[in-house]
């Protein structure tokens, strides 16, 4: 148990030792604070009927962030350590397979949270500041906030586990970022679809109709059970792909 | 249990070709081993099976009683691992990553700094302690990699081509580190150099083509490789004489001369006995004057050589 602490802290030193960190940190916050600036504005001219939430959690921008985000923080976690040759040096240590996956994933997933914190204060602001007779009550933000960790926590294992499948990271960034996109556009389907199964289906794995749910604070539990059991599936084929080098 | 590696007929297929091919081998505590052999021979693979990087195809491998497959976490915190290519966290300090890795390697507490500081000492790295890894030059990288394998103070060392790429004087200053392990850990190290043996290891096993092919001290492979000595003596007399007079001596069964600057170089090839002193005496019976008198030592690059040579017309 130690050893998964000592590695899940050397995971997040990691990503403030490399310009990494402060990139995606500065990129993203220029995003959502652009977003938070249109959405003040849009406030500000009293257009009626504005769901703030869905203004900042289901947006344009919130998508694009994450969708790239997520392949950039994850594709290091294996491929770095299998080209450098350091997962030698790392597997060798008294250490279990398994230890190694999961702290890793905790790693990328306590930065990701990390990057999402400030966005806290644009709450805040819009609580403090919002012209409308009613602020957005902490219901639907608690539910934002789950909704965003529950799609970071099943994102980030697939960009997890792509990085385990290569020594390249830029091919590891690349099929993390198509598996995303398939995951995501596919669940437009249950927005187009004329069958009712397949729309069913699809409202199943729809990332965009979860968060529409979530920023409402509708705390469905198909999505959480999705979500959580997507994330230990790839966890799962993470750690036979490290395993796999015994294969061979 | 006097054994620290017990190794049963070891092989490791990869796809297509053998790499390790049923190799057996002991090392006992306290040992120092150089595992011999030239590129490509199976030492870093059979170091790697050892250090429970990969299985083993075929056969087991035990590191101080435990199967390194089915106890892998017994073996690993027993053992300090340096592979070839000295792989490191570029972006860390030195002393930031030998604290993570004994933490990792299970040193708590008040003794992981300690540990940290008695390795840093014993591989020179006092002070470069607050250098980042990736600006040092490659033989600090180096003892960073030792400093790491010995960080935990394991059984038993293992180092892959720990002197590749270095300078002289880090060679020597690497080999004085691996000597100072004597006493307390036993070491099997790999390399393709030679004289890196006959220095540091008691013991040298050596691999051809993922084959044992010879293991003993470096002096008994010398002997028994060559059948007897040679001895060399440069003298000054009549050549005939001096050759009738040196086969007289026991053991001795060829004489060869060369004459070079008046002086006469003759070769003896002999049996076990060491006739140096006969032949001194002879010289001092007959009025001869010597001006050298030698064994002529077979390097154990010869004998690296004439075994890899003769492996490789068998096949």
């Amino acid at each position: 148990m130690s050893a998964f602490f000592t590695l899940w802290r050397r995971e997040i030193a990691a990503y403030f030792l490399s310009p990494i960190a402060y990139v995606m940190m500065m990129f993203f916050l220029v995003i959502m604070g652009f977003s938070f600036w249109l959405l003040a504005n849009v406030l500000a001219q009293g257009v009626a009927g504005v769901s703030i939430m869905r203004e900042l959690f289901d947006s344009f921008f919130f998508w694009i962030t994450t969708l790239t985000l997520v392949p950039v923080l994850t594709m290091r976690l294996f491929a770095e350590e299998k080209r450098s040759g350091t997962i030698e040096t790392l597997m060798t240590a008294p250490v279990s397979d398994a230890a190694v996956v999961l702290a890793k994933y905790f790693g990328a997933l306590s930065f990701y949270m990390m990057i999402w914190a400030p966005t806290i204060l644009y709450v805040v602001v819009l609580r403090a500041f919002s012209p409308l007779a009613a602020p957005p009550d902490l219901g639907p933000i608690a539910a934002s906030y789950l909704g965003t960790l529950l799609i970071g926590a099943f994102y980030l294992a697939i960009g997890l586990m792509c990085s385990a499948m290569t020594r390249n990271q830029i091919v590891a960034a690349i099929v993390c970022f198509a598996l995303l996109c398939v995951l995501f556009f596919g669940g437009f389907i249950a927005f187009i679809a004329r069958v009712d199964t397949v729309r069913e289906i699809a409202n199943y794995f729809c990332s965009l109709a979860h968060m529409r749910d979530f920023v409402r604070g509708v705390v469905d539990t198909r999505p959480v059970v999705f979500y959580l059991s997507g994330a230990a599936l790839m966890l799962f084929l993470a750690i036979k792909l490290v395993e796999a080098r015994k294969w061979k | 249990m006097d054994n620290m590696i017990e190794v049963k007929n070891l092989t490791k297929r990869y796809a297509g070709c053998t790499a390790v091919d049923d190799v057996s081998f002991e090392v006992k505590k306290g040992e120092i081993v150089g595992f011999l052999g030239p590129n490509g021979a199976g030492k870093s693979t059979t170091l790697r099976i050892l250090s429970c990087y990969l299985p083993a195809s075929g056969g087991a491998a035990k590191v101080a009683g435990f199967d390194v497959f089915r106890h892998s976490l017994e073996v690993r915190r027993r053992i300090g691992y340096l592979p070839e290519s000295t792989p490191l966290y570029p972006e860390m300090r030195v002393d930031e990553y030998l604290s993570y890795r004994a933490a990792l390697k299970g040193v708590g507490g008040q003794r992981r700094r300690q540990r940290v500081n008695e390795v840093k000492e014993l591989c020179g790295l006092t002070d470069v302690g607050r250098r980042i890894v990736g600006q040092l030059s490659k033989g600090y990288r180096q003892r960073v990699g030792m400093a790491d394998a010995l960080v935990h103070d394991p059984e038993l060392v293992i180092l892959d081509e720990p002197t590749i790429g270095l300078d002289p004087n880090q060679i020597r200053h690497v080999r004085d580190v691996i000597k100072n392990l004597a006493a307390r850990h036993t070491v099997l190290l790999s390399t393709h150099i030679l004289p890196e043996v006959e220095m540091t290891c008691q013991r040298v096993l050596i691999i051809n083509r993922g084959k044992i092919v010879a293991s003993d001290t470096p002096d008994k492979l010398r002997t028994r490789l060559q059948g007897g000595r040679e001895i060399v003596a440069e003298m000054r007399g009549a050549k005939n004489n001096v050759a009738q007079e040196l086969y007289k001596l026991p053991g001795v069964t060829r004489v060869t001369t060369e004459a070079e600057d008046g002086w006469t170089r003759f070769r003896m090839e002999c049996g076990a006995e060491d006739v140096r002193p006969l032949v001194f005496e002879a010289a001092a019976r007959s009025g001869w004057t010597l001006r050298e008198l030698r064994q002529e030592k077979q390097s154990l690059e010869d004998i690296f050589v004439a075994l890899t040579r003769v492996e490789q017309e068998v096949k």
